[in-house]
C-alpha cells in the first residue's frame, strides 16, 4: 500500500466504483443528519484525504469490535476505509510481533505527534497493573502514553466507553473506562457490544471533513447516531402502543411479531442505531429476529438486571439498608399517624355543640 | 361558652382532619386543573377561586398542626397562624363562590376530593362566626321554625288544600303505613305549588299510597350546606323520626339536589345508623313507577328541550340515567348540553349560595356558563329537577333577557299522564 496515495485510489484498487463511493457518502451525511448538500463535501474531503495514520489499542476485550468491522461482510466501504487508513498499530491485524510492533507503533507516534487518531477498545484495569500488560507494559500507561499524542481518541465497544462486561459487577479488575484515564483530549464514545460499522466509520469520515468530531450527548456519544432510542425507532413499536406484548417466546404474540418489552427488551432505555442502520448489511437487528434489545450501548448494562427482566421490574435485589429505610419509614409514618389521630380525637372528645345560637359572634 | 370564636373554629377543623384530607393535602401537585372546572374561575377569571386555594387556610392549619416539618416550623415561629382575619378574607372563597357541585374533585388528576373538603372547612368557618349572615338566617330558620324560608305547617297546608280544589284528590297527611313519605322543599311550596299538584295525581293514578308529615315535611338541610353536623344531624334526624313512626318505605327527596345528597348520602353518616326506610330522589321514583307500567304517558313535546342536571343529584348522587329515560319519553327532540351528565356545569347557585345574598352578583355572573351552555346547542325548553337550581335557572335566562321556558321534570310528566285523568294544563 502506498503511504501517501490519497484515500479514493486505494478504494478503486479495492474495487470500489465511484458511485459505490459517493453512496456511501450520502449514506454517510444522512446518517449524521447532515444536511443532503454536505455528501459532496464528504466525497471531496475523504478523495483528498491522506491516509491519517491511526494507532488502535486494544485492552480489556475480546476482539469482537474488531471483528464487528472487519468480518460484518465484504468488502464494504466502511471495511475498507479502516482497511485503508494508516493503520500502524493493530494487535490483531498488525503482522509484525514482539519488539517491531512496539517500534512501529513508536514510530507511528513520532512521525504524526499531534495529528493521529487513537481508537481504543476494551477498559482498562486499574485495581493491579498486571492484570493486563502489553509488551510488559501497563494498559494505564500505554493509553496515557499515546493519548498524549493523539488529535483525538474514539473509544470503540462499550468496554472502552463505560467499562462494558469488565466493569460488571464486582468489577475485579478496577475496570475503568477511556474518558476516565483520559481527561485532556476529547473522546468520542462508540459504545456497543460490538458497536454498528458504519457508526465507527461515520466518526471517522466526519474527523476527516471537517477536522473536528462531531457533536457529542451528555454521555459522549456521537448524537446523530444515539440520539433516538431503539424503542423510538422500533417497527414492533405499535404494538407496544397498544399494549400487545409477546408473554413468551413461543407465544402467539410472539409468531405475531408483538412488542417484546415484558420479555425483557431494553429498548426503551437505550439509545443506538440498531433499528435504523441495521446490521449485516442492513438485514435485520436482534427485535426482527425476535429477541429483545440487551440495552448492550448503554453504560452498565450488564447490571441492569436480567435480560429478561422487564425494564419496569426493579433492577436489584434491594439491600437490607433499602428494607431497613422502608421498615424505619413505615414506623416513622405509622407513629406520625396515631400522633395525629391521637390529637384529632381529643377535639373531637372536647367537642362543643353548635347550635343556631354559637353562629354569631357575641357583641 | 356559647358564640362563636376563633379557637371554637379552629378546634372544629381540628375534628375534621382525618385521613383523606391529610393524604389529599399532601399529594396535590399544583396543577391547577380544578381552576379550569369551577365556573367561578372559569366566569371570573379571578385566581382566587381555584378550589384548591380556597382551602388554604385549612392547608395551613393542617401543615402546622399534623406534619413534621409544619410542626418544627412553628415550634421556630416560622408559621403565619391562621387569623379571624384570613378566615373574614375567605368567607366570599368558600361559601359565595363555592356551590359544593364537586366539579373540582371530579377533574383532580390526582383523585384529590376537594368538594370534601369545602365541606369540612365550612365547618371550621361557621363555629368561628365567619359563614354569611344570610345562611345563618336560614339555618336558624330551618331550626326554629323548620324551613330555611321560614315556611310553616300552616302555609303547607294551605297550599294542599288549593292543589286538593284544583286536583279534586287528596292529600294525605301523616297516614301511617303508607309506601311514600314525601318530603317537599320550601322553595316548591312556596314558589313551585305546581310540583305538588303533579305529585298528587302521579301517585293517584299509579295506584301508590303516599303521605307527607305534618311533623317534617322539609327535606333541604341548611345544616350542611353552612357546614353544621350538628344542626345538619338534628335536621336529619327530624326525618328519620317522622319516616320511622309513619312506618313507610320509602322516603322521597323533592326536586332539589342537596336535600337528596343531605338525606341519602350524608344523612346516615349524621345520625351514626343506617336508617330503616330507602330514601329516593322523586326521579327515581317515577323511572320505577315507568318501568312498572304505572306511569302510563301520552304525547310529546315538540320543542328543542335540553336538561339541566343538578350536580348533587347527577354528578354526587349517582342519578344520571332516570330523568334522560323520562325525559326521552315525553321530548320528541330531547338534546344534551355539552358538558352534562357527571361532567355538567353547575347552575352557579347551589350549596347554600342563593340564601346567602352576599353571592347574589356573583351567581348571576356565574349563570353565564349556562348560557352559552344553552346557546350553543339553541334549547327552547330547559327541563330540570332542582327548585334551586330552577329558580336560579329562571333569574339568569331574565337578567340576560333569554325567553326560554324552565320546567319541573315532575310537572312535566304530570301534564303528559294519559287520559283517564282530568287534565289540569297547569304548567310554567
Amino acid at each position: 500500500m502506498k503511504k501517501d496515495a490519497p484515500l479514493i485510489e486505494l478504494l478503486r484498487e479495492y474495487g470500489v466504483s465511484r458511485r459505490g463511493f459517493l453512496k456511501f457518502c450520502s449514506i454517510t451525511a444522512s446518517l449524521m443528519a447532515l444536511p443532503p448538500t454536505m455528501a459532496p463535501a464528504i466525497a471531496r474531503a475523504l478523495e483528498q484525504a491522506r491516509r491519517p495514520s491511526v494507532i488502535w489499542l486494544s485492552f480489556q476485550e475480546c476482539t469482537g469490535c474488531t471483528e464487528s468491522l472487519t468480518r460484518s461482510h465484504s468488502p464494504t466501504v466502511e471495511g475498507l476505509i479502516l482497511d485503508v487508513v494508516s493503520l500502524d498499530y493493530h494487535h490483531t491485524l498488525q503482522a509484525a510481533s514482539g519488539t517491531a510492533a512496539e517500534e512501529a507503533r513508536e514510530i507511528a507516534m513520532k512521525e504524526n505527534w499531534g495529528k493521529y487518531l487513537l481508537v481504543v477498545d476494551g477498559s482498562i484495569p486499574l485495581g493491579n497493573p498486571g492484570f493486563s500488560t502489553i509488551a510488559g507494559i501497563p494498559n494505564v500507561e500505554m493509553l496515557k502514553e499515546v493519548a498524549e499524542g493523539a488529535a483525538a481518541i474514539i473509544a470503540v465497544g462499550t468496554c472502552a466507553a463505560y467499562g462494558g462486561l469488565p466493569h460488571a459487577a464486582p468489577n475485579p479488575t478496577g475496570a475503568v473506562p477511556v474518558a476516565e484515564i483520559v481527561k485532556e483530549k476529547p473522546v468520542v464514545n462508540v459504545p456497543g457490544c460490538p458497536p454498528i460499522p458504519v457508526v465507527i466509520t461515520g466518526v471517522l469520515a466526519h474527523f476527516l471533513t471537517f477536522g473536528r468530531l462531531p457533536e457529542l450527548d451528555g454521555l459522549g456519544r456521537p448524537l446523530a447516531f444515539y440520539g433516538n432510542s431503539i424503542h423510538d425507532r422500533c417497527y414492533r413499536r405499535p404494538f407496544y402502543e397498544r399494549g400487545q406484548f409477546a408473554e413468551t417466546f413461543d407465544d402467539e404474540g410472539a409468531r405475531k411479531g408483538w412488542c417484546l418489552f415484558r420479555l425483557g427488551c431494553k429498548g426503551p432505555i437505550t439509545r443506538n442505531a440498531c433499528a435504523t442502520t441495521k446490521w449485516n448489511n442492513g438485514t435485520s437487528f436482534p427485535i426482527e429476529s425476535g429477541h429483545g434489545c440487551l440495552g448492550c450501548s448503554e453504560p452498565d448494562f450488564w447490571d441492569m438486571g436480567g435480560f429478561y427482566n422487564a425494564v419496569s421490574e426493579p433492577a436489584m435485589e434491594s439491600g437490607t439498608a433499602v428494607a431497613w429505610g422502608l421498615a424505619g419509614g413505615a414506623l416513622a409514618g405509622a407513629a406520625a399517624g396515631l400522633l395525629n389521630r391521637r390529637e384529632r380525637k381529643a377535639a373531637r372528645a372536647s367537642h362543643q355543640r353548635v347550635t343556631v345560637d354559637d353562629l354569631k359572634r357575641e357583641e | 361558652m356559647s358564640g362563636a370564636s376563633l379557637e371554637r373554629g379552629l378546634q372544629a377543623l381540628r375534628e375534621q382532619m382525618d385521613t383523606p384530607v391529610a393524604a389529599f393535602f399532601s399529594s396535590c401537585v399544583h396543577c391547577g386543573l380544578c381552576a379550569e372546572a369551577c365556573l367561578f374561575y372559569t366566569e371570573t377569571g379571578d385566581p382566587r377561586y381555584t378550589p384548591i386555594h380556597k382551602l388554604e387556610p385549612m392547608r395551613r392549619l393542617w401543615e402546622q398542626e399534623y406534619t413534621l416539618p409544619g410542626r418544627l416550623k412553628k415550634a421556630l415561629g416560622l408559621a403565619r397562624p391562621v387569623t379571624d382575619e384570613e378566615l373574614e378574607a375567605w368567607r366570599p372563597l368558600v361559601y359565595d363562590a363555592c356551590t359544593l357541585c364537586g366539579r373540582c374533585s371530579l377533574v383532580c388528576p390526582v383523585g384529590n376530593d376537594l368538594v370534601y373538603m369545602i365541606r369540612k372547612f365550612r365547618e371550621g368557618m361557621a363555629a368561628a362566626g365567619h359563614a354569611p349572615e344570610g345562611l345563618i338566617g336560614a339555618t336558624t330558620r330551618a331550626v326554629k321554625t323548620g324551613s330555611p324560608m321560614g315556611v310553616t305547617l300552616k302555609a303547607l297546608q294551605a297550599q294542599a288544600r288549593h292543589v286538593e280544589q284544583e286536583t279534586g284528590l287528596e292529600i294525605p297527611f301523616d297516614r301511617e303505613g303508607a309506601e311514600y313519605l314525601v318530603l317537599m322543599s320550601s322553595m316548591e311550596v312556596i314558589n313551585y305549588p305546581e310540583y305538588l299538584a303533579a305529585i298528587t295525581r302521579i301517585f293517584h293514578r299509579a295506584g301508590k299510597s303516599w303521605t307527607i308529615s305534618s311533623e317534617a315535611f322539609e327535606a333541604t338541610n341548611s345544616g350542611i350546606q353552612i357546614g353544621v353536623s350538628d344542626i345538619a344531624a338534628e335536621l336529619v334526624q327530624r326525618v328519620v323520626d317522622a319516616a320511622e313512626k309513619l312506618k313507610v318505605k320509602t322516603v322521597v327527596s323533592p326536586e332539589c339536589g342537596h336535600a337528596y345528597m343531605a338525606l341519602r348520602w350524608e344523612g346516615p353518616n349524621l345520625v351514626g345508623r343506617s336508617f330503616g326506610f330507602e330514601v329516593k330522589h322523586i326521579l327515581e321514583v317515577l323511572d320505577e313507577l315507568r318501568r312498572e307500567g304505572c306511569l302510563p304517558l301520552e304525547g310529546q313535546e315538540t320543542v328543542r328541550m335540553t336538561f339541566h342536571d343538578p350536580c348533587q343529584l347527577v354528578r354526587r348522587g349517582g342519578v344520571v340515567e332516570p330523568p334522560r329515560n323520562l325525559l326521552r319519553t315525553v321530548a320528541a327532540e330531547f338534546v344534551e348540553m355539552n358538558d352534562h351528565g357527571t361532567t355538567n356545569w353547575c347552575c352557579g347557585a347551589g350549596g347554600g349560595v342563593s340564601a346567602n345574598e352576599e353571592a347574589d352578583e356573583l351567581r348571576l355572573k356565574a349563570f353565564h356558563r349556562k348560557k352559552r351552555q344553552l346557546e350553543e346547542i339553541g334549547a327552547e325548553a330547559l327541563v330540570t329537577a332542582c327548585a334551586n337550581c330552577r329558580i336560579q335557572l329562571e333569574e339568569g335566562l331574565e337578567a340576560n333577557e333569554m325567553e326560554i321556558p324552565v320546567i319541573g321534570l315532575t310537572e312535566l310528566l304530570a301534564d303528559h299522564l294519559a287520559a283517564a285523568e282530568q287534565e289540569s294544563g297547569e304548567s310554567s
